[in-house]
């Protein structure tokens, strides 16, 4: 069966070399040290095939989500999976960094 | 200036923190997303698994890398027959030479030829020689690359600018987690007496990735 991120030989629009550049974000190459972090030689906390499963796990959502933001669904949850973290945690981490977020972003 | 006394009235509703506002804001993702990426980023550096200092370290040598490392190796293969067969043959030892390490994944450099042009591509996802080339470019992550590359190349190539002779072959290779293409242009033409740094300007990314060929010689002058 085809996975939603196997695109090969399927029909798609054409490619534009001029709008279909991005110069990555701080943000985004934040997500990807993160990733490439986890992968490296010392840590090895997870493969690119590892990050590939989380995406892929996504289903028809995958399409939904911008490129780095499917990245970080991956390392959140590869980091769930390897225990190096439990979801109380990331709850608990979630509802602090969102107070602390929301605060900044409304000025207070 | 006393606390409270303005000289005069802003046209604008500015906040009260002007020096704490950045130049102009990178664009940033949905709250949401912002909200995550705090969350694992804080949790992997109080679990001691990364500091700050990697993550900044890790974006260094990702903007480190890039065109113009490309090109070093693309012209010592040009212009040094035994690293090029070596490139060619075991990779992983010629790419130390320039401090590079693909490990876990395998690097296969393939060669462009008057009869062959190589092109790069990652139906399933969007791996790409990174260790060399840094972050792959917007357009080869896209679903419109990533589906046509494989089953129309030519028309592809001249989305790119790249019309090729009928009687060139085109291979396309489709890369994945554990094996990574780089192509290996061909040298132009009249640059025989040509400096290692003359030859470097020709090199660009996409003519490593197989969609375009190198600079033209003109678009060197001047």
């Amino acid at each position: 069966m085809r996975g939603p991120q196997d695109y090969g030989g399927l029909d798609a629009g054409p490619v534009d070399p001029v709008t279909h550049e991005h110069v990555p974000t701080h943000w985004e190459k934040t997500v990807d040290a993160l990733m490439m972090l986890i992968f490296d030689q010392r840590r090895q906390l997870a493969r690119v095939d590892e990050s590939r499963r989380m995406q892929e796990s996504l289903g028809e959502d995958y399409h939904k989500y911008p490129y780095y933001e499917r990245w970080l669904q991956a390392v959140s949850w590869l980091m769930l999976e390897k225990a190096v973290f439990t979801q109380e945690e990331l709850d608990a981490k979630q509802a602090e960094v969102r107070a602390r977020l929301e605060a900044a972003r409304d000025g207070v | 200036m006393s606390e409270h006394h303005h000289d005069h009235e802003h046209g604008h509703d500015h906040g009260h923190d002007h020096d704490g506002k950045p130049i102009q804001e990178d664009a940033l993702p949905s709250l949401e997303a912002q909200i995550l990426e705090t969350s694992v980023r804080e949790l992997l550096i109080e679990k001691g698994i990364v500091s700050a200092e990697d993550i900044r370290r890790a974006i260094e040598a990702m903007d480190s890398r890039g065109e113009s490392l490309g090109a070093k190796i693309v012209v010592r293969a040009w212009t040094d027959p035994a690293f090029k067969e070596k490139l060619l043959t075991s990779s992983d030892d010629a790419l130390r030479e320039f401090g590079i390490n693909m490990s876990p994944m395998e690097l296969c450099v393939v060669e462009n030829s008057d009869d062959v042009h190589n092109m790069v591509v990652c139906t399933l996802c969007s791996c790409y020689p990174r260790p060399i080339l840094g972050i792959p470019p917007a357009w080869y992550k896209r679903r419109d690359y990533r589906a046509r590359a494989v089953r129309e190349p030519r028309a592809v190539l001249q989305e790119f600018g790249t019309v090729l002779p009928d009687n060139k072959q085109v291979r396309v290779h489709d890369s994945n987690a554990d094996l990574r293409y780089l192509v290996l242009p061909q040298r132009p033409a009249g640059t025989e007496d040509w400096t290692t740094s003359q030859l470097e300007k020709l090199v660009t990314r996409d003519s490593m990735i197989g969609v375009s060929d190198v600079r033209r010689l003109d678009e060197l002058v001047g």
